[in-house]
C-alpha cells in the first residue's frame, strides 16, 4: 500500500518537471515532436531506474559514516560521505554511457533526432536530483527506491509527452513570429506548471 | 586579436546565449533568480567553472577515449567544484556558506558540459577557455535580468535593499507572490526570447 | 594512438578514477583539522545567535577563537537528556553537538532508540535545544532558546543545506522570519504540534508563525522537526521545569516550606506531601 502511494505521489504529486523543475533543458530542447519526446522520456526511465537502486546500494554499503563496517569492526567509522557526489555522478554517466551505446546501435534514427541531449541525460538534474532525493529520504530497502525511481521516471515521461502534444498542435497556430518555437515553449510549461501546482500539498 | 577569436567571446552572449538560444542551463536559472545576490554568486562561479573546466578538458581531449568521454568530462567537473568547495571550507568559512549551496547545481548544469562536449573537446585550450567564460558571462546576464524583475515585482526589494517605498504598501500596493513561484521564471524568459528574437530577426525559428 | 581500443579505455578510465579518488582524499584529509575548527565556531555561534547573545554576523567578525571563548565563559552546562527526560551526559568544555551528531539523533527520534539529545544551559538562565529534519533538498537544523520557564522562545537559529536562495534559504537568511520566534510560547498541551508554522494568518496564536511564501516545502520541513524534536525533549524540559528534579533546595524553596504538594520527582517532596495528608 505504502508502495503504491508513493508511486502516485511520485508521479504527480513530487512531479520532476513540474514541482521540481528539474530536467528542464532536455525538456524544452526534445519537445518538438511526440515521437522523440517519447523516445528520451522512456531513456529518462530506463536510467533512473538503473542509477537509483545502484546509488541506494551504493550509499548503504559503502558511503554513509559507518556504511563499511561490513567489511569488519575496523571500518566501523569510516566516513566516505565526500564522495557521495562525484560516485553518484559517475555511477550516472557510466549508466547513460550504456544507454547511449545501446540506442545508437539499435535505434539510429532515434540517436540522431536526440542529438547532443542523449549525452546530456548524465547531467540531466532529474537524474542527479532522484539520487539525492533518494539519500536525504532514507529509503527502507532497494524495492522502495526503484518504485520512487519508476514513478519520478513516468512522471517526467509524462511531462514531455504532455508537452510534445501540445507543441505538436501549437505548431498550425498564428503565433508571433518572434515567439516562435522556444518562446512560446517558454509560456506553455510556465501555464503547465501553475497548473500542476493543484497537487502541490496532497498528502497521499 | 583575430576575427575568430572575438567571434567565439561575442557570440555566447548575444547571438548564442546558452539560455535563449542553446536552451542550456534552465534548471538552475529557475531556481536561484528569485534574488540579485543569488544571480550574481551563481553567475559568478558558473563562468569560472565553465571556463576552468573547458580548458582542462581541452587540454586532454586527444587522450580522452571516445566512449567514455562523458564520464571523464563529468569526473573532470565535478572534481574541479569539489576541489574549490573544500578549499572553501578550510579558509573561507564564509564564502563557502553562501555557495555550498549552489554545489550541486553548478555540477548539473548542462551548460558546462554542453561547451565541453560541442566545443572544447574539438578546440585548442586557449579559445576553449575564453569560451567557457563567455557562455559563463552570457548565461549570468539572463539570469540577472531574470532576478531583477523577479526579486522587484516579487520582494520589492533589490540585494535586499527595499526600493519600493513603504507609502506604496501604505495605499494598497502588494508584493506579487506569483513571481517568487518558479513557472513565473519560465514566463519571463519567454518575454526575454520575445524581445531579443524581435530585435535580432534571424534567430526567429520558422 | 587508437583511443578506442578496449584496454587503453579501460586503463585510462581506471587511471582517472584512481587519481581523482586519490586528490580528493588527500584533500578531504589534510584540510579535515581546519575545516572542522571552522565547523564547531559556526555550530557555536548559531547557538549563540538563537539565544540572543548577539547578531550571526558579530560572530564573524570577532573570529572563532573569540566566538568559542565567550562560549565557555557563558555556559552553565551543555546536558545530554534521553527520551524519559533523564540526564545521560554531559559536554566538557567547548564542546557542541556538530550536524552529523543531530542527524544522528534524529534517526534515533525516528526510530525511538536510544537517544541524547544536546540542551545547553547557559549562566543567564536562558537554554537551547536542537532541532533538525528534512527542508525540500537537504537536511534542514536550528536551534530554539528558550527563556527560563522553558516556554517562551527566547530566539532561533536555522541553517540548512541546499535550500533554494531566496525562498527556503529564508529561514536562515531573512530575519523577519527568526524574529517571529521571540516571546511565542510553546504550548505542551497541544498534543498533535506543541508548535506550528502555519501559511498565512498564525495571527495572534500564542504557538504559531507565518510559514514563508513561496516556500512551503522547506517551511513544513522546519515545522516538522521543531514538532519532532520539541516532543523529544518534552520529558526533559518537563523534568527541569517541575519544581524538583532531584534537588529541591536548589530548585526552589516551595518544598522545603513544604508546599510542594503535587510534586513527586523527588523522594522528598513525596515524604513532604504524603506527611500533609
Amino acid at each position: 500500500m505504502e508502495l503504491i502511494s508513493l508511486f502516485v505521489k511520485s508521479i504527480f504529486v513530487d512531479n520532476m518537471i513540474f514541482s521540481y523543475f528539474l530536467g528542464m533543458c532536455s525538456y524544452l530542447a526534445v519537445s518538438k515532436n511526440v515521437k522523440t519526446a517519447n523516445g528520451l522520456g522512456v531513456a529518462v526511465i530506463g536510467v533512473l531506474l538503473i542509477t537509483l537502486p545502484v546509488n541506494y546500494l551504493l550509499n548503504k554499503y559503502v558511503l554513509m559514516p559507518g556504511a563499511l563496517s561490513w567489511l569488519g569492526e575496523g571500518f566501523a567509522n569510516v566516513d566516505l560521505s565526500f564522495l557521495a557526489f562525484i560516485v553518484f555522478i559517475a555511477v550516472i554517466a557510466a549508466i547513460t554511457q550504456v544507454v547511449e551505446m545501446v540506442v545508437e546501435k539499435f535505434a539510429p534514427t532515434l540517436y540522431s533526432s536526440l542529438g547532443i541531449y542523449l549525452p546530456l541525460i548524465a547531467v540531466n538534474c532529474a537524474i542527479l536530483g532522484g539520487s539525492l532525493f533518494m539519500q536525504q529520504r532514507d529509503f527502507a530497502n532497494v524495492g522502495e527506491s526503484a518504485v520512487y525511481a519508476l514513478g519520478s521516471g513516468i512522471g517526467w515521461w509524462l511531462a514531455i509527452v504532455a508537452l510534445a502534444a501540445i507543441r505538436e498542435k501549437l505548431s498550425y497556430s498564428n503565433v508571433p513570429a518572434p515567439l516562435k518555437g522556444l518562446g512560446i515553449t517558454f509560456f506553455t510549461v510556465g501555464l503547465m506548471g501553475i497548473a500542476f501546482m493543484a497537487f502541490m500539498g496532497i498528502s497521499l | 586579436m583575430d576575427k575568430k577569436l572575438k567571434e567565439t567571446i561575442l557570440n555566447p552572449i548575444f547571438k548564442g546565449n546558452p539560455i535563449s538560444v542553446l536552451v542550456l542551463g534552465i534548471c538552475s536559472s529557475l531556481a536561484v533568480t528569485v534574488e540579485l545576490k543569488g544571480a550574481f554568486v551563481m553567475a559568478l562561479s558558473v563562468t569560472i567553472v565553465t571556463g576552468l573546466s573547458s580548458l582542462v578538458c581541452s587540454l586532454i581531449r586527444k587522450s580522452i577515449p571516445n566512449r567514455v568521454r562523458i564520464i571523464i568530462q563529468l569526473v573532470v567537473v565535478a572534481l574541479m567544484v569539489i576541489l574549490v568547495d573544500q578549499v572553501l571550507k578550510a579558509y573561507a568559512y564564509g564564502i563557502d556558506k553562501q555557495l555550498s549551496v549552489y554545489i550541486g547545481l553548478i555540477i548539473t548544469n548542462c551548460i558546462v558540459m554542453g561547451r565541453i562536449e560541442a566545443y572544447a573537446l574539438s578546440n585548442k585550450p586557449w579559445p576553449s577557455l575564453l569560451d567557457g567564460l563567455s557562455n559563463g558571462i552570457g548565461y549570468g546576464m539572463i539570469l540577472i535580468v531574470v532576478a531583477f524583475f523577479r526579486e522587484l515585482l516579487g520582494s520589492g526589494t533589490l540585494f535586499g535593499f527595499r526600493v519600493i517605498p513603504e507609502c506604496f504598501y501604505a495605499a494598497g500596493y502588494m508584493n506579487n507572490g506569483l513571481v517568487i513561484l518558479p513557472p513565473m521564471a519560465l514566463i519571463l524568459l519567454g518575454c526575454i526570447i520575445w524581445i531579443q528574437r524581435s530585435i535580432q530577426k534571424d534567430l526567429q525559428e520558422k | 594512438m587508437n583511443t578506442n581500443n578496449n584496454v587503453y579505455t579501460v586503463v585510462y578510465t581506471t587511471v582517472v578514477c584512481v587519481l581523482v579518488a586519490a586528490i580528493l582524499a588527500f584533500v578531504s584529509q589534510s584540510l579535515k583539522a581546519k575545516q572542522e575548527a571552522n565547523e564547531k565556531a559556526e555550530n557555536i555561534s548559531q547557538i549563540l545567535t538563537a539565544a540572543q547573545f548577539g547578531e550571526k554576523s558579530h560572530w564573524s567578525e570577532i573570529g572563532n577563537d573569540a566566538t568559542i571563548a565567550f562560549y565557555t565563559e557563558n555556559i552553565e552546562a551543555a546536558l545530554l537528556v534521553n527520551a524519559k527526560g533523564e540526564i545521560c551526559g554531559e559536554l566538557e568544555g567547548d564542546n557542541v553537538y556538530s550536524v552529523s551528531d543531530l542527524k544522528k539523533q534524529n534517526y534515533a527520534i525516528r526510530d525511538n532508540a536510544e537517544m541524547a539529545l544536546p540542551f545547553y544551559i547557559f549562566k543567564n538562565g536562558t537554554s537551547a535545544i536542537a532541532i533538525y529534519g528534512a527542508g525540500l533538498w537537504g537536511p534542514v537544523w536550528g536551534y530554539i532558546a528558550l527563556e527560563g520557564d522553558l516556554k517562551t522562545i527566547a530566539g532561533a537559529y536555522f541553517d540548512h543545506e541546499s535550500e533554494t536562495p531566496g525562498l527556503g534559504g529564508k529561514i536562515k537568511d531573512d530575519p523577519a522570519f527568526r524574529a517571529q520566534f521571540s516571546g511565542k510560547v510553546v504550548d505542551y498541551a497541544d498534543e498533535a504540534a506543541p508548535f506550528a508554522i502555519v501559511k498565512g494568518g498564525a495571527g495572534d496564536k500564542a504557538n504559531a508563525i507565518d510559514a514563508i511564501t513561496g516556500a512551503t516545502m522547506t517551511s513544513k520541513g522546519v515545522d516538522a522537526a521543531i514538532n519532532n524534536w520539541l516532543k523529544a525533549y518534552e520529558p526533559a524540559i518537563f523534568a527541569a521545569a517541575s519544581c524538583c528534579s532531584g534537588n529541591c533546595e536548589e530548585c526552589c524553596g516551595e518544598c522545603a516550606e513544604g508546599e510542594c504538594t503535587e510534586c513527586t520527582e523527588c523522594a522528598e517532596c513525596e515524604t513532604k506531601a504524603n506527611e500533609e495528608e
